[in-house]
């Protein structure tokens, strides 16, 4: 009886090698060149045990949608988004967090619930510094994924706009709480 | 220093009223009471005075200016003509610097009411009453989703008058003249910003001019006209009758019109 059951968890075993194999190099396979096919087959693989993969996916299907620039685009990464957060590979709120990152003009960086004294301006250089990266992804998503120029220019518009207001604010801040000076 | 001081003290004065701008769309954000207003049109008026006080000198020194280099007198000296000239350029020059002088204190004043008084209403309206993301809504307002809005020119952009920018300016945020595209809170963070580094240059200058002013007075003694001078007379030109373009806006996005954007279920 023990024998048996050493025996059956030895094949056990080795039948898990095995599939953590297969499922390692089929994660890892490369993405059909159509990114309807493309995302799809993303899809499929992170249906399939290859969760783990999702970021390094969400950046091939970003290279590709900039080689094959089409305003649909956003659309196709949205509804990408949705069915993945359906799938519990990210949640909802990664969702909108990839999604925004490139694909909108608002700036995830520049988010929260605080007044802006006590929330953005003790790390306005840090909330600036992230939003121009930000940008940067925007420029992906939105200018080369996208061919939105107009939208992309709203966003760095926006930047600059932030940017000055809240040099301003944060000074006006500072005034009227002078040991909060220095904080950036 | 002198000429820098003064060039940059009056630039950024015209630079304060140059922020064009503003109507609210959104959420009520009362950045401009009457009491701000009332403080932008009174820096209007004191900008006016100060003009109308140097424009005539300011003609007089263009005119000795263009005599002294129509005779040849740059390099020339020994030339009793020359020297002559020179030495009735630098009065000229010294009355500007007087009448600067005279007209600084209270366009100092003007400049810093204003600035107090959008100093508390930013810290109150979009400090305080508002957080980062309503505060990105508030700038995102106006550009709507079917493209083009006409975004404020801020800083850099000349060839007005200085009292007249105020007057534009005082306009714009006081009847909302220009249509509600645009956003009174970048309006008055640049204005805000302005004022205070207007504010700062107001005290150097002052401190410089009585330096300045005795430095001419000895040269005086030996007829120089310095470059200097050229600096300090080219830049208030400029800067109260907007005589050369400077124009840097901060950003020219070539908004696309009539556009309908996609709209994601997962945008902010």
């Amino acid at each position: 009886m023990i024998r048996i059951t050493l025996l059956g968890l030895l094949l056990l075993t080795a039948a898990a090698g095995c599939t953590t194999t297969n499922v390692s190099s089929h994660c890892s396979l490369a993405l059909p060149g159509n990114l309807d096919r493309a995302i799809s087959e993303v899809e499929q693989r992170l249906a399939s045990g290859c969760e783990y993969q999702f970021d390094s996916y969400f950046q091939q299907l970003l290279s590709m949608a900039e080689e094959n620039p089409d305003s649909e685009n956003k659309v196709r990464f949205s509804d990408h988004l949705l069915r993945v957060n359906e799938m519990g590979v990210i949640s909802q709120r990664q969702a909108r967090e990839y999604y925004n990152r490139y694909f909108n003009v608002k700036f995830v960086s520049l988010s929260g619930d605080y007044n802006t004294c006590a929330q953005a301006c003790p790390v306005q250089a840090e909330v600036m510094s992230n939003m121009r990266n930000e940008l940067r992804d925007k420029q992906v998503g939105l200018l080369k994924a996208s061919d939105d120029k107009s939208a992309y220019y709203r966003a760095d518009h926006l930047l600059k706009e932030a940017d000055l207001v809240l040099e301003a604010t944060c000074r006006a801040c500072a005034a009227g709480n002078p040991e909060a000076v220095g904080v950036r | 220093m002198n000429s820098r001081l003064l060039a940059s003290l009056l630039l950024t004065a015209i630079l304060s009223c140059t922020a064009a701008s503003a109507a609210p769309t959104g959420p009520v954000i009362k950045l401009f009471p009457t009491t701000v207003l009332e403080d932008i049109r009174e820096t209007s008026s004191v900008a006016a005075e100060m003009e109308n006080n140097l424009q005539e000198i300011i003609a007089r020194l263009d005119m000795q200016q263009k005599l002294y280099s129509e005779s040849l007198c740059d390099g020339a000296d020994g030339d009793q003509g020359c020297t002559r000239m020179a030495k009735q350029l630098g009065e000229t020059y010294l009355e500007m610097l007087n009448a600067m002088g005279e007209r600084l204190p209270e366009m100092e004043r003007a400049v810093n009411n204003t600035r107090s008084s959008l100093e508390k209403r930013l810290r109150q309206e979009l400090g305080q009453r508002t957080t980062p993301t309503t505060l990105q809504e508030q700038l995102l307002g106006q550009q709507t989703a079917t493209g083009r809005t006409d975004r404020p020119a801020l800083r850099g952009r000349s060839g007005v008058r200085l009292s007249d920018r105020f007057k534009q300016y005082y306009d714009l945020v006081a009847t909302h003249k220009n249509g509600p595209s645009k956003s009174l809170a970048v309006v008055a963070a640049d204005i805000y910003l302005d004022m205070e580094e207007a504010s700062v240059l107001i005290s150097a200058t002052q401190q410089e001019i009585g330096r300045a002013a005795l430095m001419e007075q000895l040269n005086q003694s030996f007829g120089l006209i310095t470059p200097e001078m050229s600096a300090v007379v080219g830049g208030v030109k400029e800067i109260l009758f907007g005589e050369s373009s400077n124009a840097t806006p901060i950003a020219s996005p070539p908004y696309e019109i009539g556009q309908t954007e996609f709209v994601s279920p997962l945008e902010m």
